[in-house]
């Protein structure tokens, strides 16, 4: 009897034991292990930082040569202070797993397409169908190429090594207890770091920044409207403003020459709905301002890299010492060196090249095997890859890609299927090797205008615009990145994949790439606008370009003198919409304003008395906003297909054509019998933009005006998307001011430095913090600087004692 | 009185079981006391024990933090609120200590 009642004891306490450490579905949603995540001494509670942490004094890490002193500043930026370079990547990548790793995996699994095997299919597979979709456009072929490269040479092989060893000295540190935060909610844990991951990170960044592109719906549009028209609505050139490089007839040199007859122009339809072109808002600014134009006499530079504003935040803020390094900025967690800095000499900063990298060719396959494809006349062979994908509370999913030379075939009867017997090759210029952290390893230690040059000759992709500053007083701009070629027109649509003659020809000699040093006008500036005049002699197109931020800079850098620090943070935070100027006064000229209700009153007033300045209380500027964005897709109704993917041509395009073209056939409704004309939609998205204020209004309980920033409620979300975890915040700005912040994107880092002869002088902020984790003070503990527009003053050390009283504590990593 | 001090017996073996082991020691501490230790009220004595040392840790933790980040993770838990989040983990805390300390304390003969 006893041993009876002792085993139904025993059987609920192991039961209970099991049942609570175990994660559940819960009705879609995962909740983690109950028991194991309350337990105050191993649980979530111990991701709860007190007021005063630090870490140990001293620390013993395998793989280090000598000792290695990090001092963390108050905002808890490390200032790693190595005896050798192997021991500065290492020391590197231990503290930034510190306080990264969660995410730098999360974000290269992302890269990878893993995310099934984290959070399960997810509904309706939409998880499962992200991580296809990324193996099926070649990121990991991608990054094994990358990586192939790096391994070749024996300075990245060491620095991408040694940043790996010092990740997983920080992994194998780690305890259920130690975990962050995120690991113990989706109850997994990380797995080694390999130098390929690093590869993967970058490759995803260049995703971001450069695998834009929309020549299925300019296929489309063609076939829809004819050649007329699309030149009509996509010009490839809008003459709105200065290119990133005006070197009108002096370029100086002779151009490679290729067989030059244009690409033969596809006629067909491609059936495959929702395909998106690249997020406009997803931008940059940066320039440089020559001494002859600041007070000091010193160079000031500028970088604001426009992402998205997620938490833990995308960059983290380091200063790298070492026998051959000095440098300061911030890193991508996950990859080894500073991407946006300064040392004693330079300082450098990045906005994306707006350039089409991406081709699509269409394949003919012999049979349905899909084992031979057409090239020149001949069969050639295919190469199959099977994606394993692990998928969490299922079986491995097998999905094969068939790769031709020109790339990978994502689309097929298997995926995205309704394209039912088309196929095309998927070529990116990112699927090729490259050896872009040679690059950061020498900008971090590059003295002046000739190292700058040297490091960039390393870079092919994601083409940046590489702005420089040097304490010896010269400034520049070089758009760096490997480019095709291109022979007028190619690239705009789909390619003939059955002839090699189709392809890449050549591409353009680095030192031909556009590029500028010491200009007359003492400033060199790029916000994603076009690169060069018209008399570059390589054709260029891209996706679109920027078209109101790098008139406003420019307009604001050549009107000063005297340039100050404190100017400069103006200019970043300024609100100013170009786009509100030039559009606002037609659509209120084009406006009928009679027979208006009271709230359809108020609006006018309130849009008649507007700055085009996106403040953060600006009361007309949501009003202007909700016009814009229900006008714009009324006039271009044509583009939304459920059959077939087109594209919205630009804002500064349509505006254009509203000035130009009063009787163009696409401000007629299609879905309507009545012929629409231009100042009937001005009318009627006026009337429900209004109404779409008014009703926010209500919904929100605001009974006064509404304020641009609540209206717009910048979010900083955490990239799991987990509400609690993230922060509104009040801020102003718009994608086409020079503040670029809109409601999910924006400034990602605020730098400005001053290349003083005497020392740096660098202020900088970012939307979040250093700590990745979200129970300590550094999860945001930059944002409310951020949002008001203030700086910190970075803390540029020679060597550890020199911190002060700016110390918020020491740690040294010792060999073990 | 017993009674009492089986409770301490419990809190301190289980707080030295979580030093050094996952948190599912606390059912072995509870049961190794109960068994050592018996009185008429085992899994009471197992309950209260360990719901005050995951309490009162949670609570000292809390006290100290420098974000309220267990008022976000009870949001996510849909709990909705830090007092009902430190209750729940109390509770669930206290039972796994209860049907320890009944499991130990059946095997023993008195």
């Amino acid at each position: 009897m006893k041993i009876v009642k002792f085993l139904i004891s025993l059987l609920i306490t192991v039961l209970l034991i099991w049942a609570l450490n175990k994660s559940w579905v819960v009705g879609g949603s995962r909740i983690p292990p109950l028991g194991k995540f309350l337990d105050p001494f191993h649980g979530f509670w111990q991701n709860i930082e007190s007021k005063n942490h630090t870490l140990p004094v001293k620390l013993e890490i395998p793989g280090l040569k000598e000792p290695v002193t990090i001092v963390f500043d108050s905002i808890m930026i490390p200032h790693v202070f190595a005896q050798n370079d192997e021991d500065l990547y290492l020391a590197q990548g231990y503290v930034t797993a510190l306080h990264r790793l969660w995410q730098m995996e999360f974000q290269t699994h992302a890269a990878a397409g893993r995310i099934s095997e984290l959070i399960g299919a997810g509904k309706d597979d939409a998880v499962l169908n992200y991580d296809r979709g990324q193996r099926r456009l070649g990121m990991v072929f991608a990054a094994e190429n990358a990586f192939k490269r790096m391994e070749g040479d024996p300075l990245a092989n060491m620095v991408a090594n040694k940043y790996a060893d010092g990740i997983n000295a920080y992994i194998q540190s780690l305890s259920y207890k130690d975990l962050p935060l995120e690991y113990k909610l989706m109850d997994y844990a990380p797995e080694e770091w390999t130098p390929l991951k690093s590869a993967l990170l970058l490759r995803s960044m260049a995703q971001t920044l450069n695998m834009g592109d929309k020549d299925m719906q300019m296929t489309n549009a063609l076939a829809l409207f004819g050649k007329e028209m699309v030149d009509l609505l996509y010009p490839d050139l809008e003459p709105m403003g200065d290119p990133i490089v005006d070197r009108t007839n002096r370029w100086g040199f002779e151009p490679l020459k290729i067989e030059d007859t244009p690409p033969a122009l596809p006629a067909e339809l491609i059936a495959i709905s929702g395909l998106t072109t690249p997020d406009p808002t997803i931008g940059s600014n940066n320039w440089a301002v020559s001494g002859s134009k600041t007070k000091t006499g010193a160079p000031i530079l500028c970088n604001d890299p426009h992402l998205n504003i997620t938490l833990p935040s995308i960059w983290y803020a380091i200063q790298l010492h070492s026998p051959s390094a000095n440098v300061m900025g911030v890193s991508l967690p996950g990859a080894p060196g500073v991407i946006i800095g300064f040392n004693d000499s330079i300082a450098w900063g990045v906005t994306n090249a707006q350039r089409d990298l991406v081709d699509w060719y269409k394949i003919k396959f012999e049979n349905n095997q899909k084992e031979k494809y057409e090239l020149d006349g001949v069969w050639k062979e295919t190469k199959k890859v099977v994606e394993k994908i692990t998928v969490r509370d299922r079986e491995i999913y097998y999905d094969t890609v068939v790769y031709t030379h020109w790339g990978p075939v994502p689309y097929d009867e298997n995926y995205r299927a309704e394209n039912n017997r088309k196929h095309y090759a998927f070529r990116w210029i990112a699927h090729d090797e490259s050896e872009e952290l040679m690059t950061f390893y020498k900008l971090n230690r590059a003295k002046n205008h000739g190292d700058y040059m040297k490091a960039l000759d390393h870079y092919s992709s994601p083409a940046q615009n590489f702005v420089f500053a040097s304490v010896t007083g010269d400034i520049a701009m070089r758009i760096q990145g490997k480019f095709p070629v291109r022979r007028k027109g190619e690239g705009k649509f789909m390619l003939d994949g059955s002839k090699s003659a189709s392809g890449p020809q050549a591409y353009i000699p680095f030192d031909q790439n556009v590029m500028d040093k010491n200009p007359e006008r003492g400033f060199v500036s790029s916000a994603n606008q076009y690169p060069a005049d018209a008399t570059y002699p390589y054709y260029i197109n891209a996706v679109s370009y920027e078209a109101y931020r790098n008139r406003r800079i420019n307009n604001i850098l050549r009107a000063s003198s005297a340039v100050t620090v404190t100017d400069m943070m103006k200019l970043q935070n300024d609100n100013y919409s170009i786009k509100a100027e030039e559009v606002l006064p037609f659509l209120l000229d084009h406006l009928d304003a009679t027979g208006f209700n009271d709230v359809e009153k108020l609006g006018y007033e309130a849009l008649k008395a507007w700055d085009y300045v996106y403040h953060a209380d600006s009361e007309s500027a949501p009003y202007f906003e909700a016009w814009w964005t229900n006008l714009f897709p009324l006039i271009w109704d044509e583009m939304r297909s459920d059959e077939v993917s087109l594209s919205y041509p630009t804002a500064w395009n349509t505006i254009n054509l509203m000035k130009t073209k009063p009787d163009l056939e696409f401000y007629d409704i299609k879905s309507t019998p009545e012929k629409e004309t231009l100042t009937g939609l001005i009318r009627a998205s006026f009337s429900t933009g209004v109404n779409e204020v008014q009703q926010w209004k209500k919904d929100k309980g605001v009974s006064d005006k509404a304020k641009w920033a609540d209206f717009k409620d910048t979010y900083i979300e955490h990239l799991t998307r987990t509400e609690a975890l993230g922060f509104h915040v009040q801020h102003g700005g718009h994608a086409n001011a020079v503040n670029a912040a809109s409601r999910k994107h924006g400034p990602s880092w605020r730098m400005i430095v001053s290349v003083e002869k005497d020392g740096p002088k660098a202020f900088a902020t970012y939307p979040g913090g250093q700590s990745g984790n979200p129970g300590s003070v550094h999860y945001s503990s930059m944002l409310n600087y951020w949002s008001t527009g203030k700086y910190f003053n970075l803390l540029f050390l020679q060597k550890p004692e020199d911190a002060g009283n700016k110390v918020n504590f020491t740690t040294t990593l010792n060999p073990k | 009185m017993r009674f009492l001090i089986q409770i301490a017996f419990i809190i301190v073996t289980a707080w030295i079981a979580e030093m050094f082991l996952p948190w599912w020691s606390i059912a072995i501490a509870a049961a190794l006391v109960g068994f050592l230790y018996k009185t008429k009220a085992n899994f009471l004595a197992g309950f209260i024990a360990i719901a005050m040392l995951w309490l009162i840790k949670a609570l000292l933790i809390d006290m100290n933090a420098a974000v309220p980040l267990a008022d976000k993770v009870a949001k996510i838990l849909l709990v909705n609120s830090k007092p009902l989040l430190l209750v729940i983990t109390a509770a669930l805390g206290g039972l796994v200590g209860g049907f320890g300390a009944l499991t130990g304390s059946v095997l023993r003969a008195k």
